[in-house]
């Protein structure tokens, strides 16, 4: 196999995850609603794919190798399915996010004689 | 009775050395990958909890910069799949560590980029606490606070990406001994994944309300 040959799925892929980037940025400044996110995420699984399938080459290697990459997919999802359970089902009670602020000292300065404990 | 003991198996003699070295990678990433799968986590949930903040705070990072920092991870990437693809069909071959040494040079790039927003935001007052640019519009903090989180983890993740190719750009220009393309691929595993939660928080920290 010489290099052209070799190199030729590396700079497709390349080129094909540039176009990506620039699609996503351009989508992201189109009104589109919700589909503004599903589109920016699925323009991101589509770059992740891609670097996975041409980069890292997860066909080679032992099948343990895939088997360890499922099963770290699947525990992700099971974590984010399980929560999403909890907090989808549970009311919200938004509390309000809290203003950090100074507070004033507990013990006021001056003379006297120090508090007993 | 003499116990046979097998010939140390050398480094070019033992593809099962290379299959192992191979899985224990994937392994460590699947690792990382649910390390940073608990920050994603916290993101999809306050963000499902402030949509309207995520959206105001997302606006205020800088999209040019995040943009030039993607396609420089992306291209180190490649360059990382190039250097392994030559150095499997011919070892001593010179692409690898020019392609190694370039991918690390991007990654130095981008850590400056990131530095250079880190200062800008600093100076925008884009850092949760008393001081805080947005204070007024609940659920900005969090926004920002797994803003910084997330990204000072992955730059973490590239500086020891760039020393790791660093190394082998070194080793396998002086046609070290313990370089060889086969531990070259397994090290470039860790940089595409370093790669790959970029990907994914590229659109979550810098496309979020772009557009009017």
């Amino acid at each position: 196999m010489n290099a052209r040959a070799r190199w030729r799925p590396v700079a497709l892929a390349w080129a094909a995850l540039m176009a990506l980037l620039l699609l996503t940025l351009g989508l992201a400044y189109l009104p589109l609603g919700r589909l503004n996110l599903v589109a920016a995420l699925a323009i991101a699984a589509a770059k992740a794919a891609l670097v996975v399938v041409v980069f890292m080459h997860p066909r080679r290697g032992p099948s343990a190798l895939r088997v360890a990459a499922v099963v770290g997919v699947a525990t992700l999802s099971l974590l984010f399915g399980l929560s999403s359970l909890d907090f989808g089902t549970r009311h919200a009670e938004p509390a309000a996010a809290q203003v950090p602020k100074q507070l004033p000292p507990l013990r006021q300065p001056g003379p006297g004689p120090r508090p007993e404990r | 009775m003499a116990a046979v003991l097998p010939a140390r198996p050398t480094p070019e003699a033992a593809p099962q050395d290379h299959e192992v070295g191979l899985l224990g990678m994937w392994i460590f990433l699947v690792t990382e990958l649910l390390f940073f799968g608990g920050l994603f986590l916290a993101y999809a949930v306050a963000r499902a909890h402030a949509p309207e903040a995520f959206a105001l705070a997302g606006a205020h990072t800088h999209v040019v910069l995040g943009t030039i920092n993607t396609a420089l991870l992306l291209t180190a990437s490649a360059l990382v799949a190039g250097a392994v693809s030559a150095g499997e069909a011919d070892r001593a071959s010179r692409a690898v560590p020019w392609l190694l040494g370039l991918a690390a040079a991007l990654g130095v790039a981008f850590l400056a980029v990131k530095g250079a927003e880190y200062v800008s935001e600093w100076h925008e007052h884009l850092v949760p606490g008393p001081d805080f640019a947005l204070r007024d519009v609940g659920g900005a903090q969090l926004f920002f606070v797994l803003y910084w989180t997330m990204t000072a983890l992955h730059g973490v993740h590239v500086a020891v990406g760039v020393a790791v190719l660093a190394l082998f750009a070194r080793g396998t220009h002086r046609l070290s001994a313990w370089a060889t393309p086969r531990r070259v691929e397994v090290a470039g595993l860790y940089w595409h994944f370093v790669d790959l939660v970029w990907i994914v928080l590229y659109p979550l920290l810098y496309l979020m309300g772009r557009h009017p």
